[in-house]
């Protein structure tokens, strides 16, 4: 048996290392809102070793506790700009698997994300250059500005990945009334069942696919007027969110029109 | 010693090419072993594989869904049926529109997970 075990190590190896490979390339959403939900933990950490810094240094004054100060400082700063990436990395992978959003309005969104993303990692490169606490303050006042901008795009996706799942949606409602449509018709030809309520019904699901497609572009025009200056962007997100859920209960009673065409299809006059 | 050499079969000699043989069949089961192995190894790494691809499939389509309603859903029986109570293209949608109308239902349209992070942008340093 001896004899046999390098050919089982080999074996066993190949397998083992094949299989690590593969899991390595595999990176989707989850994995990217994992490492971003690791990432916010980290900069909470550093955060509250920032705050401890900055009072023992405002308290002492001493060398030693500004020395501390600039490198927890460095440090918090550094995770900040790792965390805005890597949410900003997960919200692309986000859209990048939600059905309904055209190709159009991916790659926009994703130029947008990949920009930003750009931004901060070169931001973060720079920090490294930072020889005093002025230096570094000066730095933050840098992402807070930038971090303006970054709000509405963020705001923007968020928007648009929720649409496009309404969009996903409204398209399956719409094949479904095509294909009812198609029915009703084969049964009129027919004759041997009024259809009339029927087609009724069928209208009413429509109606109610164009108000929701129009409560869906109300939600897009709330999102597209969010400006940097705007001082709680969330209240103008929260407004489009609420527009997006009524459009959603379009939907809904659309679905129940067209259970209802069925239920009229299989009834007798 | 010598009785020994006596007692061999001189006429049973095994020839070279004998031996050669005798030598292969005697490897034959390590190749043999080799292949179920390596074989067997093959259809591990396979269903590695889909199950890995399946299971990432699942995380990223798994979401939360809220606290069922208790709302009776009322069923009208049809007393009635038409010919087309039976009719497999109706049967067909009727279960399409069920699936559709749960996923409409139990749909994530806050995706709360995803809010935006909480960032304590302005650092200063004076009391």
């Amino acid at each position: 048996m001896k004899r046999y075990l390098p050919v089982f190590i080999f074996f066993l190896f190949f397998f083992l290392s094949s299989f690590s490979f593969i899991k390595a390339q595999e990176f989707n959403f989850s994995r990217a809102y994992d490492d971003y939900l690791f990432n916010y933990n980290q900069y909470r950490q550093s955060y509250s070793e920032y705050i401890a810094a900055r009072e023992a240094y405002l308290s002492y004054q001493t060398l030693t506790s500004k020395t501390q100060a600039l490198e927890k400082t460095l440090k918090m700063l550094k995770d900040e700009d790792e965390v805005i990436r890597n949410y900003l990395t997960a919200l692309r992978m986000k859209a990048a698997e939600t059905t309904g959003i055209s190709n159009d309005e991916q790659n926009i969104l994703y130029l947008k994300l990949d920009n930003e993303v750009t931004w901060y990692t070169r931001h973060k490169e720079s920090l490294s250059s930072a020889a005093t606490l002025e230096d570094l303050v000066a730095s933050s006042k840098k992402i807070a500005e930038k971090y303006q901008t970054t709000e509405i795009l963020i705001y923007q996706a968020l928007g648009t990945i929720l649409s496009g799942k309404e969009t996903n949606f409204r398209n399956q409602l719409s094949d479904k009334i095509q294909q009812l449509k198609g029915k009703i018709g084969e049964i009129r030809q027919k004759g041997d069942k009024d259809t009339s309520l029927s087609e009724r019904w069928l209208l009413e699901a429509e109606n109610r696919l164009t108000r929701s497609q129009e409560k869906q572009f109300a939600a897009q025009q709330i999102l597209a007027k969010i400006k940097s200056s705007d001082i709680n962007k969330s209240n103008r997100y929260n407004q489009a969110q609420f527009t997006l859920e009524e459009s959603h209960q379009y939907l809904k009673e659309a679905s129940s029109y067209l259970k209802e065409v069925l239920r009229e299809i299989k009834s007798a006059d | 010693m010598p009785t020994e050499i006596l007692n061999q079969d001189f006429e049973n000699i095994p020839t070279r090419e004998e031996e050669k043989n005798t030598a292969k069949r005697a490897k034959r089961p390590i190749f043999i072993f080799a292949g179920i192995f390596g074989g067997l190894l093959v259809i591990l790494l396979a269903a590695a594989i889909f199950f890995s691809l399946n299971q990432g499939r699942n995380t990223t389509q798994t979401k939360p869904t809220p606290t069922p309603t208790t709302t009776p859903e009322i069923k009208e029986e049809i007393t009635a049926p038409s010919p087309y109570a039976t009719d497999e293209a109706v049967l067909k949608m009727e279960e399409e529109m069920k699936s559709l109308d749960q996923e409409l239902t139990s749909a994530d349209l806050k995706e709360s997970g995803l809010n935006p992070p909480v960032l304590e942008m302005k650092i200063k340093f004076e009391k």
